[in-house]
């Protein structure tokens, strides 16, 4: 019954926060200097479209009934359309959502796996050389910019050697039978290499270190040391004893991270072109296609809160099994 | 032969505030079948004596010297791979807080298992039936393999404890502090299945505790140890009868006893000496009341004082006299207050 | 042991306050002491300094401005040479003097946010965790949305709107950054909050004002240090990665500039490995030079018992 009342109470102040979120970006988009209406009509849309676009958004009345209608139609998913293409926002948003997705996650996967071998390796082998340098390793990765490690990955990978290509999801021209077989196909992956190694090195990081600190923390209680007296091999000790126990904060840094790198996208996509949310919205502020922009900030908004919200309920549920406390 | 002979162990500690010596040139015996005390307040170094048998210290202590013999092999002299064939398999342990010693996210059968597969060589089919056997000896229903820990309650992880330590039938089993973390009643139930496992199995005891009533009633012999130092040994009965060091006349003294009235209850007071800068006489001159010069220059040697009992003591020859005194003379050391302990029925 | 160095070394406790703003100070020079790899930081801080003070006296050309070759065309995409010891930009710019140059930017922006940074986030921290209540409510939502929004997408739009300036970058990682260090800092203030010299010195008749900034403000003042220094890391790179973008500065010769200008002038595919390595690794030096010294702070408030 108390957990039924933790997550409604924290789903409660999620949409709270996605609400005080969609109202601060309502503002930013009315407050621009210039025509009010600049957010959802382009003085190239036919008259028929104006007209129908300020009915839908209510572009002449009071502020008020903007912010209104303006939730109405964030929660129905109507966002206008694009100024450039004139498709629906939807329909651009939609399309490029999944490759967000699969980048995101199949770069987190790629870091945690390493980032968790990493860091019980650096807290296994405390003390030693591999600890005094490897740190300061990890941290290197965390202070190159992505995009430059980016750049360098194309240099010497794509252009010098050849093995990867130069950018996009997929080669121009090749077209699918689907969205899944595009997704699994070979030249998708191929494509999807670079940029997914490039943002896994950059986010391995947070796993490496915070397993590391976990681990050490762990290799200090009495159920360790009892272990040992057991004389259970090393192996078993650090593995099954200790990396269990240490595991707990890195799973849910997890699921926080694809909240975060969700945001921090728009620069790997950018560097190797790849078509995503980021890549979409940098390009239509650039461009000024305002309503790409609102939605597609929306949706990384909207990602990354929500996977803060499924990240603490993970923890509430873990947590009960732990009979210690942890800092 | 003794099944544990310990020959002048010395451990230290590297800490910021320096080196700790919190072993100092220890020495006894543990003959077979014997269950053997070690008396002392908290910080004498009980643990980090027990720790030093089984080989698993902190990462910043060191045997500087000494012999721990086992059924006559010099284990600290063995290659690491070597001595681990001894732990769990001839010494078990134990350890304090023993409900800290389970890992919280494995089940308590699943430890058990694990232990016997591994160090045991059994298959997992006979080590499940082990497993159950051991609890029931220690008094758990089998079904309770199948928790966690934080589902079982402090005085039946204590006994899942116990129940492991004597999963591979060691001859010696070292305890530190079994019962201190128990209420009463728990203490009581806990002490009785020991009892009645050493007789059930015959098992050597080295039991660690700064309680002297749980020595008193499980222990054949008994060694009082203060400052990192033995200071007085024996069997029990002559020990507590009779003793011959002034610090353990003091221990009488301040611990209610629930077999005999007793009328005065006296603190020893002050402090232990700091380790890390050990005095250059007697460790607890500072404490004693029957303090001569001589104690606070010389560090006396633990000397046979005749039918196996063993003091460091300048004056353990005078003890008979100093033992009629003693109340009185800790009292006036701790300034007069002289409390009472309350009636109980016997 | 110095004043600061009690202030470092007794933290979990915090019995002995920082008796003075000087003291916390103070732990700067301990930090530097104690840990080799913040010393090695600070001194990156001090070199940078150094260069970006000097570089109109070191750097040989204007960083602006574009060469000739004697022929009259201009001297683009050259290799390095003695002339140009990094070679020139596809305008045909130096690159070393715009690398000399960039450090002005980084260092600018580095700390001049992450002093807004530290500052918004440590008076946070002080007066939530301070006075609690509704306050500590409001500001804590407060945070809550600073954390939910998500962080580079809301300063590109910002800076888009607001204007691609170097200032307003600055103004966009104040004000969305300090969460962190918010959360922290209110975090340690509770706990200090209790202790009985607060209790002394508001019975002495100190006001809150009083008490916040002369009692407790000086004790947080090593963690907003840490906090700090992993602060000018993020801005540079946030910096950075705003330049890459094309939303910085244009009038700004930023490392970041230099590697959007690098990227968009195909210097990958003509391998020129002399323009864009360079910048990425002064970025890197810049930032690390800041994780070092924080996690110099780290080790010292936070000591994981090395010896038991």
């Amino acid at each position: 019954m108390k957990r039924i009342a933790f997550v409604l109470s924290r789903l409660l102040q999620t949409v709270l926060v996605l609400l005080l979120v969609a109202t601060m970006l309502f503002l930013i988009f009315r407050l621009m200097p210039g025509n009010p209406l600049v957010a959802y009509l382009d003085p190239t849309f036919t008259e028929d479209m104006e007209r129908q676009l300020r009915a839908q958004f209510g572009l002449d009345k009071p502020l008020h009934v903007q912010y209104a209608l303006f939730l109405r139609n964030a929660v129905r998913g109507e966002f206008g359309n694009s100024f450039f293409t004139r498709e629906p926002v939807n329909e651009v948003i939609w399309t490029v959502l999944p490759n967000t997705l699969l980048l995101t996650l199949s770069a987190l996967l790629l870091a945690y796996a390493v980032g968790i071998a990493g860091g019980a390796l650096l807290a296994a082998r405390r003390g030693t050389w591999i600890e005094h340098w490897g740190i300061p390793a990890v941290l290197a990765t965390r202070a190159a910019p992505e995009f430059w490690v980016g750049m360098l990955a194309l240099a010497i990978f794509s252009f010098s050697l050849q093995w990867f290509p130069l950018g996009g999801a997929t080669s121009p021209g090749s077209v699918f039978a689907s969205n899944w077989t595009r997704i699994f196909s070979g030249d998708f992956l191929q494509h999807l290499a670079l940029p997914a190694l490039t943002l896994a090195l950059y986010l391995q990081g947070l796993p490496t270190l915070l397993m590391r600190n976990s681990m050490l923390e762990v290799m200090d209680e009495d159920f360790i040391t009892f272990a040992r007296m057991r004389g259970l091999p090393e192996r078993i000790v650090v593995l099954r004893h200790a990396a269990r126990n240490a595991l707990l904060p890195v799973v849910t840094a997890f699921a926080l991270g694809i909240g975060y790198s969700i945001g921090g996208n728009v620069i790997i996509e950018t560097v190797f072109s790849w078509p995503g949310l980021g890549r979409t919205l940098v390009r239509a502020v650039a461009a000024k296609d305002y309503p790409v922009a609102q939605a597609a900030f929306l949706m990384i908004a909207a990602v990354m809160i929500f996977m803060n919200f499924v990240a603490d309920l993970f923890y509430s549920l873990l947590d009960p099994r732990v009979s210690y406390e942890r800092r | 032969m003794a099944l544990l002979d310990v020959e002048r162990l010395s451990v230290e500690y590297q800490t910021l505030q320096g080196t700790v010596r919190a072993v100092r040139d220890v020495s006894f015996s543990l003959p077979p079948g014997r269950a053997l005390g070690l008396v002392g307040e908290s910080g004498c170094g009980k643990t980090t004596l027990a720790r030093a048998l089984i080989g698993v210290l902190p990462r910043n202590a060191r045997i500087t010297e000494g012999a721990v013999r086992f059924e006559g092999t010099d284990l600290l002299r063995l290659p690491a791979d070597q001595f681990n064939d001894y732990r769990w398999r001839r010494i078990a342990m134990v350890p304090q807080a023993a409900m800290d010693s389970l890992d919280p996210v494995q089940r308590v059968g699943d430890q058990m298992v694990e232990t016997i597969v591994l160090r045991g060589n059994l298959t997992r089919a006979a080590a499940a039936d082990r497993a159950r056997e051991l609890f029931a000896m220690v008094g758990l229903q089998p079904d309770r393999l199948r928790l966690y820990p934080h589902e079982l309650s402090g005085g039946m992880k204590q006994r899942a404890v116990i129940a492991m330590a004597l999963a591979l039938r060691p001859p010696l089993v070292i305890a530190d502090e079994p019962v201190t973390a128990l209420d009463v009643i728990v203490q009581h139930q806990v002490l009785q299945t020991l009892r009645d496992l050493r007789e059930a199995l015959g098992v050597s005891l080295l039991l660690i505790t700064h309680d002297i009533s749980v020595v008193a009633s499980l222990c054949d012999d008994v060694a009082v140890m203060y400052a990192g130092r033995i200071v007085e040994s024996g069997t029990v009965r002559q020990v507590f009868a009779e003793p011959r060091h002034p610090y353990t006349m003091g221990l009488r003294n301040a611990f209610p006893s629930l077999r005999a009235e007793q009328e005065h209850l006296v603190p020893i007071e002050g402090y232990p000496p700091d380790l890390a800068h050990p005095p250059q006489g007697c460790a607890f001159t500072a404490r004693c009341p029957f303090a001569i010069p001589r104690c606070w220059e010389e560090d006396p040697v633990l000397r046979a004082e005749g039918d196996g009992q063993e003091a460091a003591c300048h004056r353990a020859h005078e003890a008979p006299v100093l033992r009629v005194q003693a109340a009185e003379a800790f009292a006036r050391l701790a300034g007069d207050e002289i409390r009472s302990a309350p009636r109980e029925a016997c | 042991m110095s004043d600061a160095e009690r202030t470092l070394t007794l933290p979990t406790r915090w019995s002995q306050a920082a008796s003075s703003w000087r003291d916390a100070l103070g732990t700067l020079a301990v930090v530097a002491r104690r840990d080799r790899f913040a010393l090695v930081g600070i001194i990156i801080y001090v070199a940078f300094f150094a260069i970006a003070l000097l570089s109109p006296v070191l750097a040989p050309y204007n960083p602006q401005e574009l060469n000739y070759l004697p022929g009259g065309d201009v001297a683009a995409n050259l290799p390095p040479s003695l002339s140009h010891p990094m070679g020139t930009t596809n305008l045909g710019r130096d690159i070393f003097s715009q690398l000399l140059y960039g450090s002005r930017a980084a260092l600018m922006v580095g700390f001049v946010a992450a002093l807004g940074v530290v500052i918004l986030g440590t008076l946070v921290g002080l007066v939530a965790g301070y006075y609690g209540g509704w306050v500590d409510t409001v500001l804590m939502r407060l945070a809550d949305v600073a954390f939910g929004v998500p962080f580079l997408p809301m300063a590109i739009v910002l800076v888009a709107f607001l204007g691609p300036n170097i200032w307003n970058v600055v103004l966009v990682m104040t004000l969305l950054l300090w969460r962190d260090t918010g959360r922290i800092i209110r975090a340690q203030v509770l706990s200090l909050r209790e202790r009985s010299y607060i209790e002394a010195a508001r019975v002495l008749g100190a006001s809150h004002t009083r008490t916040m900034f002369v009692h407790i403000a000086p004790n947080v003042l090593p963690l907003s240090f840490l906090y700090g220094s992993l602060a000018i890391g993020w801005a540079i790179l946030t910096e950075a990665s705003i330049s890459f973008l094309g939303f910085g500065d244009p009038n700004v010769i930023s490392w970041g500039f230099m590697l959007q200008d690098a990227y968009n002038s195909q210097a990958l595919a003509r391998q020129a490995f002399h323009w864009f390595v360079p910048p990425g690794v002064c970025i890197m030096l810049a930032v690390m030079a800041g994780f070092f010294i924080s996690r110099g702070y780290e080790e010292l408030l936070f000591p994981r018992l090395r010896r038991r």
